[in-house]
């Protein structure tokens, strides 16, 4: 029953410690749209094609967010004890 | 599945009956020529480099995965609903039978070419082999990674409104005024992430299917820039 309690103890810290990997994808989206912002400064005539890009490249960045978070719902709740 | 199914179904039939609704389109035609014209443009531009006949081949069935997957994405958003992509087995074996698909018209357009693909022009040739057999990991993640990109967007989205309406309904079931009016945070959180949410339903499904024109792209003219081939073309007219 101990070995239960501290089970969920060490779960709990492993899914706290994943979470820390979200700070890698701020970084990265920040850099997308400011780059983005950049490239519509310097021609606002392409500003609907950088856009798109823009938008591509964030969806692209967010899912390794979501990897990390995935990898918190994996410890979190799948691994049986 | 089978609601979106047949919800996507009215609104082509209802759209399209007397053969070919009006010139002046109304609200529904219009939202289905956006979504023909959205695929269409898409289609042409991304698949590049061939004549016209080509492109359109793929058309229907990128036209249709997008149909599907933005009525699904949106459908989860109905309260009380169904959310099907937020299923690991339904993205992931959808997106297995398109890559299998990809692969399959690489190598019956290209024969053994398509394995050209993995190699960079100026390579010197004892290093082929390893080059090729250490392309092709990163050749299946792609496919695994769009899928789980998918799978993990929503469901990251529904958790995230669940568990925050969880909290917001606790506080207003508690009989207390100052929680009362605490409560107001919480449901206004809950209302911009369901915002989000919308927004990244839509978008979910508008960049799985640009990813899978760029990986038919890269399947059918290999490593080959549209813009070179134009140029080729010219110089063949003029020379």
């Amino acid at each position: 029953m101990i070995y239960s309690v501290m089970l969920e103890g060490a779960k709990s810290m492993g899914a706290g410690a994943a979470t820390i990997a979200s700070t890698g994808a701020a970084i990265g989206i920040g850099n997308v749209f400011s780059s983005s912002i950049h490239s519509v400064a310097r021609n606002p005539s392409l500003a609907k094609q950088l856009f798109c890009y823009a938008i591509l490249g964030f969806a692209l960045t967010e899912a390794i967010a979501l990897f990390a978070l995935m990898m918190v719902f994996l410890i979190s709740f799948v691994f049986r004890f | 599945m089978l609601l979106t199914l047949s919800l996507v179904l009215l609104l082509l039939h209802f759209v399209t009956k007397k053969g070919g609704g009006n010139s002046v389109p109304n609200v529904w035609q219009s939202l289905v020529e956006l979504i023909y014209d959205f695929m269409l443009n898409l289609v042409n531009e991304q698949i590049g480099g061939l004549s016209g006949n080509v492109k359109q081949k793929f058309f229907p069935c990128i036209l249709v995965t997008f149909t599907f997957l933005l009525f699904r994405n949106l459908q989860g958003m109905i309260p009380y609903s169904f959310t099907v992509t937020s299923h690991f087995l339904i993205t992931l074996g959808l997106l297995f039978s398109i890559f299998i698909g990809i692969t399959i018209v690489g190598f019956q357009r290209n024969g053994l070419h398509f394995l050209s693909f993995s190699l960079p022009t100026t390579v010197p040739l004892p290093l082929a082999p390893f080059l090729v057999l250490l392309e092709l990991i990163p050749h299946c993640f792609r496919a695994l990674r769009s899928g789980i990109r998918l799978f993990a967007n929503m469901m990251a989205g529904h958790s995230s409104v669940k568990i925050l309406s969880g909290f917001t309904w606790t506080m207003l079931c508690m009989n207390d005024l100052l929680y009362f009016i605490g409560d107001l945070g919480p449901l206004f959180i809950v209302l911009a992430l369901t915002g989000l949410e919308l927004g990244v339903a839509i978008l979910q499904a508008y960049v799985f299917t640009i990813l899978i024109c760029i990986y038919l792209n890269d399947a059918i003219n290999l490593h080959q820039n549209s813009f070179l081939f134009i140029i080729e073309r010219k110089r063949g007219i003029y020379a």
